[in-house]
């Protein structure tokens, strides 16, 4: 299995961090799926060029919050559990509402005024997204490149 | 087999005018070491003495179970040794080089010295002396990883590459690990490098290791605290606080024993908190030494 | 002892040197071929004497600076880095170095003694007195490569190549005028006489002291770079 993860040497936070996140991605979308072989510690750490050290730390970590699960002298495979992709997800959400919360407050937004700002920053993105999704349908007559698939 | 590849137990070497003191260093087989400290700190000088090309006055030195410098040349057979200042035979080729370490080491993998070739593109038919500094160094790496030695020693293995020549030979020296019997230890000016592929991290400076710990423990301990005091506020009191900055009302804490307590403790004691940062090892190493010469003319 | 890896650092001194080698060679037969087909003038003798210790002295400082030189071209830990003990390192360079010269010295000594038989006007009874000179070279060699692996110094060693040039000269003038080899030389037969016999074992033993020396020398040293 082809480790296709970047890490970001200009991304603040520490990189076991980062290997987490990518992989909670991973499995959110589904690209890994449940009760698949990922690589191991070793593997991941010559792909990615980065101590063991580091990938351990995140596999660890990744075990406790119940996304991989670590066999014994056989590797890891992603957590069997079917529900794991959007449960990431929410969680993702979680973390970023928590900080929308915490600059809200620092910037002295009432809990109300947040979300009537969450709200108004919805519809505007819909908007954007409408209208560039018309721009992108192909018209008659148009060129077509052929899509590769990674 | 030996749990630990290097052990240093009360190392002191004196020169004239300058003293490598009481080092204690224990490197665990399959990681890899990062030796990080300032020019003069006595980083060739650990190393030559890992080596065994340097006697030390004081204390012990074992390396892959072997003493040294008595053990030397058996240890060698299984350590492959890269130092800056390091050259080869300049009207000799690479090729030729290649060839004279074949000889000599048993363990030599032909295939892998040639792809190696290819990677870091270097042409064996071409002599030492026409080449650059940065191939020089790859050429003679090269001839150290070919061989697949059970510990690298390296003595400022990026210094001088050019980037893509440093990603090659990073990515070389973290597949070294794959192998959980193999070890690496190396020292470099480059403490992105150091951060990035270390498991363990020693600091030195004027001769003396200063701190010495598993990276993630070291970039977990350090950060700098962001707050903001209300006024006629005192600072909180926290322990390891290396270093104050900031103003008096937002004061700017560098603290070396981070604990996420801390933070409920400032807002406790009626300091808001702006910003909890972590600190990349170049800033570490810069506050520890600071700190460690300002207590010294204090 | 490991007598593979110290044999692998003498040939690599062989390689690099080669060239040098081949270089001295071909100058010293072509002096002698000169000397060989010029007319019975002592000059002649002279000079072409002078052109072949020159290139037996002066091959002899540039193997002989291969100690310094690995210091001073820093490949020195390379060197370090194989598995040898400093003893080791310092046997190959001293054998290695004896090696290299020694073969040329005796290439050119028995070309010598070849243009001296073969030469119609030059008088046997010089051999001795030729293979004297040319092993107290010899000697002289041994002293600079001794010189030159315990103190790893250009300085010292061109300072002692230097002193043992002039060393040559005078020891030759002292030679000839001893009994038993002086009146010999002019001779047309080869007169080997117990004072030639004394003075060669002399020189042998200076030899051996010198590298004995050199080796016990090396065997204290503590830091090897």
């Amino acid at each position: 299995m082809n480790s296709s993860i970047v890490i970001s040497q200009s991304d603040g936070r520490p990189m076991y961090l980062q290997i987490m996140e990518q992989i909670k991605q991973k499995v959110a979308v589904g690209e890994w799926a449940p009760g698949e072989e990922i690589p191991s510690i070793r593997m991941m750490s010559v792909a990615l060029r980065v101590s063991v050290i580091t990938v351990k730390r995140a596999y660890l970590e990744l075990e406790r919050e119940g996304v991989i699960v670590t066999q014994q002298g056989k590797g890891s495979i992603v957590a069997p559990d079917p529900g794991l992709g959007p449960r990431l997800y929410d969680q993702e959400f979680e973390e970023h509402l928590e900080q929308v919360v915490r600059i809200g407050t620092l910037l002295g937004l009432s809990g109300e005024q947040m979300a009537l700002r969450l709200h108004d920053t919805a519809s505007r993105l819909d908007e954007t997204q409408k209208n560039g999704a018309q721009q992108n349908e192909a018209q008659p007559g148009d060129e077509v490149l052929a899509k590769e698939t990674l | 087999m030996n749990d630990l590849a290097v052990r240093f137990t009360g190392v002191t070497k004196k020169y004239p005018h300058f003293t490598l003191q009481n080092v204690n260093l224990e490197l665990p087989t399959g990681s890899i070491m990062g030796f990080v400290g300032a020019n003069g700190a006595g980083k060739s000088t650990t190393i030559r003495i890992l080596m065994g090309l340097i006697h030390q006055d004081s204390g012990a030195v074992e390396v892959l179970g072997h003493a040294m410098p008595a053990d030397q040349a058996a240890a060698k057979r299984d350590i492959g040794f890269v130092s800056e200042d390091m050259r080869l035979y300049g009207p000799a080729t690479v090729a030729w080089h290649m060839e004279f370490i074949r000889s000599i080491y048993p363990q030599w993998d032909q295939p892998y010295a040639e792809s190696l070739l290819q990677r870091f593109d270097l042409k064996p038919q071409q002599k030492i002396k026409g080449l650059s500094h940065g191939q020089r160094v790859k050429s003679a790496l090269l001839l150290a990883l070919a061989r697949r030695p059970r510990l690298l020693v390296l003595d400022e293995p990026t210094t001088g590459l050019d980037p893509v020549a440093r990603r090659e030979v990073l990515a070389e020296l973290t597949a070294v690990l794959a192998d959980e019997d193999r070890t690496i230890f190396f020292s470099s000016q480059n403490t992105l490098d150091v951060e990035q592929i270390s498991d363990q991290i020693t600091f030195i400076d004027r001769g003396r290791i200063i701190d010495s710990a598993n990276k993630e423990i070291f970039l977990d301990r350090w950060r700098r605290l962001r707050l903001m005091l209300p006024p006629n506020t005192a600072l909180p009191h926290l322990p390891g606080v290396v270093e104050v900055g900031g103003s008096s009302r937002l004061p700017v804490l560098t603290i070396c024993q981070f604990e996420p307590a801390m933070v409920a403790a400032c807002q406790e004691a009626g300091a808001s908190v702006q910003a909890v940062d972590p600190m990349t090892l170049e800033e570490i190493f810069v506050v520890n030494v600071q700190n460690r010469r300002d207590r010294a003319i204090a | 002892m490991n007598t593979y890896v110290v044999t692998r650092l003498i040939l690599k001194d062989w390689y690099l040197n080669f060239g040098l080698f081949v270089a001295a060679l071909v100058l010293g037969f072509a002096t002698l071929a000169a000397i060989a087909a010029a007319k019975a003038t002592m000059l002649a003798v002279i000079l072409g004497t002078i052109v072949l210790v020159t290139i037996l002295i002066g091959m002899g400082a540039v193997v002989m600076s291969s100690p310094f030189n690995e210091r001073k071209q820093q490949t020195l830990p390379f060197v370090m880095s194989l598995p040898v003990s400093y003893l080791e390192y310092t046997t190959s360079k001293i054998v290695g170095s004896l090696l290299i010269f020694g073969a040329l010295w005796l290439a050119l000594l028995l070309g010598i003694v070849a243009t001296i038989l073969i030469t119609p006007w030059f008088p046997h009874g010089m051999i001795p007195f030729v293979v004297i000179m040319a092993v107290e070279v010899l000697v002289s060699t041994c002293l600079i490569a001794a010189v030159s692996v315990t103190t790893e110094s250009q300085g010292w060693t061109i300072g002692v190549t230097q002193v043992g040039a002039l060393g040559l000269n005078a020891v030759g003038f002292s030679i000839v005028r001893l009994p038993g080899i002086g009146h010999a030389m002019s001779g047309p037969t080869i007169q080997w006489s117990s004072t030639a016999t004394l003075l060669l074992l002399v020189e042998f033993a200076a030899i051996v002291l010198m590298i004995g020396i050199a080796f016990w020398v090396q065997s204290r040293k503590r830091d090897f770079v």
